[in-house]
């Protein structure tokens, strides 16, 4: 196997990679955004959802074995590929400006020049993320019991966490417009017809991921009480405060 | 029928002066007057470098040639823009008419770890000598000249081919990529040969070597801003980027050596 991981070092096959993972991600998001959504039909559905989920062991190792995969090695190419990047300009320019017409934002804004930025947000959302869902890391008993609603239902009223999951749903939002683009560019499939398709699709699937995740935290924030009120001191909370079934009363009014 | 003639020009210009490679560099602020807006940026520059015979400083290093935007020799940054304002423009093709009375012109080198400054605003580019010479070629006999009817090509292959081919080596693709990448150059090397069929028989070792010899010039990888395309004065669209990852994909998972 060495001519594949030869080739696939190179600057190329890094892209290749790189395209390939991304690609994956983004069926991910898909799958998990139209998991969240259920989110406004009603605890039950989501529940359910949830619990089906669950079920499939076989399948839920699989996914998370290629899931985590892939986040690593995305993860990995894009520190390598930062290095040499940044190694090979050497010395910066005085003045840097763009020739591009077609830009609806000044170069230094837009997506594809923050791509390892952006990135490295949706890295520190993702571990948030996934110590407050996965793990339940400095939760103690307030978790303990919810349903899947009621669990996301007190993460997102946490008003830290609120501002964390909205930031990082933009910067995921923002590092997808451009990265699902620039994966078909990177695999090479590429065509006068369908590359303007492409570019706007990508630009719509940002859009769609950032209001579509941001929507969650952004609306439990601006129709829940006040955190103090609703979740008093929350990590602090005793188990014996803790109303199980409290989130299932808070519907989202949609 | 004429224009009305623009006003001359009185500019102030802060250029990057390095007497060696290995000596640091820093920038100078020069004036110039009365300088006509039908005058090539490179002919500002001759006027600039007589100022500064005339008192006895070093004139500004810089590469040109053919002075018809045709053989890629000059280059340089100016105003952060490769070959400067003007689309599909070689500098010495950028005439004064694109800037104002007043303007304050920033010029520097290209930069990139794969083209270091030799001296002032002249960077070594033997870099890209390399890659071509990893597999920017046909292996074929030499001798009496072929039938032109022995290979047909179709006109789509042949303008393809030539659109590639049009590349004029000059690095502002490089110069204006934020990871200095030579990807489109290299594309446009690789997508010239592949679409001919004196091109093929070579066409996987071709496509693994320049790209081999692209890494280790130190280019950077590409990031799919298009900052290349807008930048390059033989107007070499990225779709030969396109055509290159597709060609090092079935490279890759084809090559027999």
């Amino acid at each position: 196997m060495n001519w594949l991981m030869n080739a696939l070092s190179s600057s190329v096959g890094r892209k290749f990679v790189m395209a390939l993972t991304g690609l994956f991600l983004c069926l991910f998001l898909v799958i998990h955004l139209a998991g969240n959504l259920l989110l406004y039909v009603g605890p039950e559905t989501y529940g359910n959802y949830a619990h089906a989920l669950h079920e499939q062991k076989a399948f839920l190792l699989l996914s998370q074995v290629l899931l985590y995969s892939a986040f690593l090695l995305h993860i990995f190419l894009a520190f390598r590929l930062t290095a040499s990047n940044v190694t090979a300009r050497f010395v910066s320019y005085r003045k840097k400006a763009s020739k591009r017409d077609d830009r609806v934002v000044a170069s230094v804004v837009a997506p594809e020049a923050w791509m390892f930025r952006s990135g490295a947000i949706v890295l520190l959302f993702l571990i948030v993320h996934l110590t407050d869902f996965k793990f339940e890391f400095g939760w103690g008993e307030v978790l303990a019991g919810q349903t899947p609603y009621g669990k996301a239902g007190v993460i997102l009223r946490d008003f830290g966490r609120a501002i964390i999951y909205a930031l990082g749903s933009v910067a995921l939002g923002v590092h997808v417009s451009h990265g699902l683009a620039s994966a078909f560019q990177s695999l090479g499939v590429s065509h006068p017809k369908y590359n303007g398709c492409v570019k706007w699709s990508s630009v719509a699937f940002g859009w769609i991921v950032a209001v579509g995740f941001a929507s969650f935290p952004v609306i439990w924030a601006l129709t829940a009480a006040p955190p103090s009120q609703t979740q008093p001191a929350t990590h602090a909370q005793p188990a014996s405060q803790v109303q199980p079934d409290a989130p299932h009363t808070h519907a989202l009014p949609i | 029928m004429t224009n009305p003639a623009k006003k001359r020009l009185s500019l102030h210009l802060r250029i990057w002066r390095q007497s060696r490679t290995d000596e640091a560099g820093e920038f100078r602020d020069y004036q110039l007057q009365d300088i006509s807006p039908d005058m090539s940026f490179l002919e500002m520059l001759d006027i600039l470098n007589q100022q500064l015979i005339e008192q006895g400083e070093a004139p500004v290093a810089f590469d040109h040639d053919c002075r018809e935007g045709i053989c890629g020799t000059c280059g340089m940054m100016i105003n952060g823009q490769a070959h400067g304002p003007d689309h599909e423009t070689t500098t010495c093709q950028l005439h004064m008419r694109h800037f104002n009375d007043g303007d304050t012109i920033i010029i520097e080198p290209w930069r990139a770890r794969a083209f270091p400054v030799l001296r002032d605003l002249i960077v070594n580019r033997s870099a890209f000598d390399r890659i071509i010479q990893a597999g920017g070629y046909v292996s074929i006999k030499t001798g009496q000249a072929p039938e032109g009817n022995a290979n047909l090509i179709p006109q789509q292959h042949q303008e393809g081919s030539l659109d590639a081919a049009a590349c004029i080596g000059c690095g502002a693709c490089v110069a204006a990529c934020k990871n200095a990448s030579a990807m489109l150059f290299t594309a446009a090397k690789v997508s010239h040969f592949v679409q001919l069929p004196q091109g093929a028989p070579e066409r996987t070792k071709r496509v693994l070597a320049m790209i081999n010899q692209h890494d280790e010039e130190g280019f950077g990888a590409c990031t799919n801003t298009s900052e290349c395309e807008a930048a390059c004065p033989a107007a070499v669209s990225v779709s030969h980027i396109a055509r290159l990852n597709r060609e090092y994909l079935k490279a890759m998972l084809t090559a027999t050596d």
